[in-house]
């Protein structure tokens, strides 16, 4: 491919005059050979952002009192608060220390290139205890439309045990978020991380989690799409030592024109490591719903044992699930399975409940709760469950239909 | 236990770099000159003696094809390809017309014997007392001789070379060729359009209900020749048809390259039933030589209730990028496909199917099973969709992959695609060793290391393999056997 052919869209020119104002001349000169990614490239089948972003904001993310997003509060959790990139206020907490670094990261994906490329200072944090309280990062954008590039490293010592919420804020404006989160987790480190979406619902979010873990580590996670237009969180795992589990979670509740992926790459690099995947989609109106799971097993990775799962719930006409559940074995003594479903609610349930003198709406809504109970329920901190609920309660109530 | 036995017999009797079909027949092959332009594929025409409108489809078809590039996104890896280093045209010379078996060369004839094709009557197996199967021989890119013309003629069965549909029904060539898998479908069909040499042709009319299997081999016989044959099959409304293809190639030392199209065509209520057993020739110990084996084969369900079913045995060949697939049209049709792909040695193989769900109530079954040893990848590539008028469209998968040796790879790519709230897909996949608690309790009751290995994959194929017609079960389950040789220990 002749990298002088590609003619740039409106929005890939605004991106790359970003980069070049921001002095990235390398990262722009890279990103004006590639673009944006097309259902070409095998990672973006299904979201071709070539078509689904075609205006960027054109300047980087600035405080403006006038136009503030709301903070998330749950009771009982330490606050980091990261406003258009930088840390906000002081922190203190026993067993965690907050810093910042500069970012130098790059990356070949163009939305990891521009991301890596437009953060300013890297939010280090370091827990080296553990926390019985749960730690939050409140990842806000404030001011008018605006591209956001945030970054969160989180070192987990050895031995050490941690729960994170990540929480994403936007004000009412149109903007372009990309954020970068990445966690290692020590020997015997125990991590639960919790990411909700709670942007304004004209936001593009983009999100890159990358997890490392060592031997005997342990890791849950759960990332959650409901609120934006246009959403898209690559999840990546290396274990890098021997006994290591994780529990990955993920959910895209859609409606309207909304168009989510959650992409996940889960790399059994060492022997002896088990992973869950758990991930489900439900749909209505015109919605698009993305799930790409892939499971590499490495050619020394014997004893791996990965289980995924992927549901979806189509609950209009024009709803789309489009699921890919990949494996990729190079190891033999290994026990590695997936299974993806997709259908619409079961009539005989419903005609179940109808018989009971449920009305069919509340019927329905019922089965739609009971098919994400089982996502909520792993999670462990009340207040986020809480949450979760209220907003599927409040997403049902907007779907007006018998 | 009897097929279990045969099975262990020639794991130890043949050897990977002792190919049973790696023989070379000579005769002397009529060809055209190397390399591919316009003028070979005018030669092609006219030594076809084909009518105006096939040429300029063949030439369309190949200035198209100059245009595109060769697909990249399977996960096959292999030296580039020189198209113009490949006769692409080799037919074997003879009297002309052989009008019966007696006039046909009898080195051609030794060779048959040799595939142990059951070319004449009393050759149809034993204990299938009455069973016909007619034979259409394809010896490199001609048909030789095609045998119970007459009787499936009784039925008004047409079944010969496509060549010879050509010049006999056109009409009816003209009308479906082309119309499953155009002509500038992807690389290999365009290419396989412009350059086919032959193939077989089948229309079943309507209410005919085949009186026996149709079956055809195909063999790659003459150094550096493509093969492309060109298969086209229709069922007119209410018919059956049953046909049987099954490949073995010669030992070669050079890759050969073998691209053909298969179309298939179900009016209302027809059903086709379309069984492969393809075991080219695979490379030696070390990877070299082999056949590539690029295959575009597509069924339409077009009509109402039809249904139309893929099976195959994939044991051969250095490379294998194939998908059998059902576009499932008509309103209640089924698609179906049943495989069994084992890759040994350094063969890489990547097939899989798409059912692609457009019509109301339609429903589609895949059952995929996937054996690797040695330091073989394989990959099950598959696609199911309904579209957003496809109501009530139900699939299920299953794809499951058994890894021998830790050298090996086994992949699961599906793309699971509804665009219809009432579409209900399941699909499941499981990618295991055989367990060493089945090994223990075979060996525990005193079988030896390999025939407990025999009877485990075996009984991990058995779904797919009761799906073969009886004539060709008998065969895959020795064929297992043999690709699976020097797997154990």
């Amino acid at each position: 491919m002749n990298q002088q052919i590609i003619k740039l869209s409106g929005a890939e020119e605004q991106l790359k005059a970003l980069l070049l104002a921001q002095g990235k001349d390398e990262a722009a000169t890279q990103f004006a050979a590639n673009g944006l990614p097309t259902r070409r490239i095998e990672a973006y089948h299904y979201t071709d952002l070539k078509t689904l972003l075609r205006d960027v904001p054109s300047a980087l993310a600035q405080a403006n009192d006038g136009n503030k997003a709301a903070r998330s509060e749950f009771a009982g959790t330490a606050r980091v608060e990261i406003v258009n990139g930088e840390l906000a206020g002081d922190f203190d907490l026993e067993g965690v220390s907050v810093a910042t670094s500069a970012n130098a990261a790059s990356g070949d994906d163009s939305v990891v290139l521009i991301s890596e490329a437009l953060v300013g200072d890297t939010v280090e944090i370091k827990v080296s205890g553990e926390l019985d309280q749960v730690l939050h990062i409140d990842r806000i954008i404030d001011g008018d439309a605006a591209i956001n590039a945030d970054k969160v490293t989180v070192e987990v010592a050895d031995g050490c045990k941690v729960t994170l919420l990540e929480t994403f804020n936007g004000s009412d404006a149109a903007h372009l978020g990309l954020a970068t989160t990445e966690i290692s987790l020590g020997e015997g480190a125990q991590v639960v991380h919790l990411q909700l979406d709670g942007n304004s619902n004209e936001t593009r979010h983009f999100a890159n989690n990358r997890y490392s873990l060592a031997a005997d580590s342990l890791l849950r996670t759960f990332v959650q799409h409901t609120e934006t237009p246009l959403s898209r969180t690559v999840v990546t795992a290396d274990f890098n030592g021997g006994g290591a589990h994780a529990d990955f979670a993920g959910l895209n509740l859609l409606a309207g024109k909304q168009h989510a992926d959650i992409t996940l790459n889960v790399n059994h690099l060492v022997p002896n490591t088990t992973s869950t995947e758990m991930f489900k989609n439900v749909v209505h109106d015109g919605a698009k719903a993305v799930f790409q799971g892939k499971i590499v097993v490495a050619k020394d990775a014997q004893k791996t044992d990965a289980q995924m799962m992927s549901q979806g719930l189509i609950l209009s006409e024009r709803g789309e699930v489009l699921v890919k559940p990949e494996l990729e074995i190079f190891a033999d003594d290994v026990i590695c399975a997936h299974g993806a479903t997709c259908g619409e609610l079961d009539e005989n349930s419903l005609f179940y409940l109808m018989s009971r003198g449920i009305p069919r709406k509340e019927a329905k809504a019922m089965l739609i709760r009971a098919f994400l109970a089982e996502m909520f329920e792993p999670i462990e901190v009340e207040a986020v469950v809480k949450q979760l609920e209220a907003r599927v309660d409040s997403w049902l109530d907007d779907r007006e239909e018998a | 236990m009897v097929a279990v036995q045969e099975t262990i017999d020639h794991v130890k009797e043949i050897d990977v770099d002792k190919y049973k079909y790696g023989f070379k027949t000579d005769i002397e092959m009529d060809m055209a000159p190397k390399g591919l332009n316009e003028d070979i594929v005018r030669f092609i025409s006219a030594k076809k003696e084909e009518p105006e409108w096939m040429l300029e489809w063949r030439l369309d078809a190949f200035r198209r094809w100059q245009q595109m590039e060769e697909p990249k996104w399977a996960r096959v890896d292999y030296p580039e390809i020189d198209f113009q280093d490949l006769y692409y045209y080799a037919a074997p010379k003879s009297t002309p017309g052989p009008k019966s078996l007696d006039e046909v060369d009898p080195e051609l004839l030794e060779t048959y014997k040799k595939l142990g094709i059951p070319l004449q009557e009393q050759a149809v197996l034993a204990g299938v007392e009455g069973a016909k199967i007619a034979i259409d021989a394809v010896f490199d890119s001609v048909s030789v001789v095609t045998t119970f013309r007459e009787e499936l003629a009784k039925h008004g069965v047409i079944f010969c070379s496509i060549s010879e549909a050509l010049k006999e029904y056109p009409d009816l060539v003209k009308k479906y060729l082309g119309s499953v898998v155009p002509a500038t479908d992807n690389f290999y069909a365009t290419l396989n359009s412009a350059v086919f040499s032959d193939g077989s042709f089948v229309y079943i009319p309507k209410g005919v209900r085949c009186p026996m299997e149709l079956s055809t081999y195909f063999r790659i016989n003459e150094e550096k020749t493509g093969q492309f044959e060109r298969t086209l099959i229709i069922a007119e409304e209410g018919s059956y048809v049953s046909y049987l293809e099954g490949c073995t190639a010669p030992m070669r030392d050079e890759n050969q390259l073998h691209a053909a199209v298969v179309e298939l065509v179900a009016l209302d209520d027809a059903e086709i039933k379309y069984s492969t057993v393809q075991n080219w020739y695979p490379g030696d110990k070390d990877g070299k030589g082999g056949i590539y084996n690029f295959v575009t084969k597509r069924g339409d369900c077009r009509g109402k209730n039809s249904k139309i079913s893929w099976t195959q045995v994939e044991t051969g060949s250095a490379i294998t990028w194939k998908y059998p697939s059902c576009i499932l049209r008509g309103d209640n049709s089924v698609g179906e496909f049943y495989s069994i792909a084992i890759s040994n040695g350094h063969q890489q193989v990547d097939s899989g199917t798409k059912m692609i769900h457009l019509g109301k109530n339609t429903s589609s079954r895949i059952i995929s099973k996937g054996i690797s040893a040695g330091v073989s990848q394989n990959t099950y590539r598959g696609q199911v969709s309904a579209h957003a008028k496809a109501t009530g469209a139900r699939n299920f998968t299953q794809c499951d992959s058994l890894l021998i040796g830790d050298k090996c790879g086994a992949h699961t790519v599906p793309y699971i695609e509804s665009k219809n709230s009432s579409a209900v897909f399941e699909h499941e996949a499981t990618t295991s060793k055989i367990s060493d608690d089945q090994m223990f309790y075979c060996q525990q009751r005193g079988l030896n290391e390999e025939e407990a290995v025999a009877l485990i994959v075996n009984g991990f194929v058995r779904d797919v393999l009761q799906h073969l017609p009886m004539e060709f079960m008998a065969e895959s389950q020795k064929l297992i056997g043999i690709s699976l040789e020097g797997s154990v220990g």
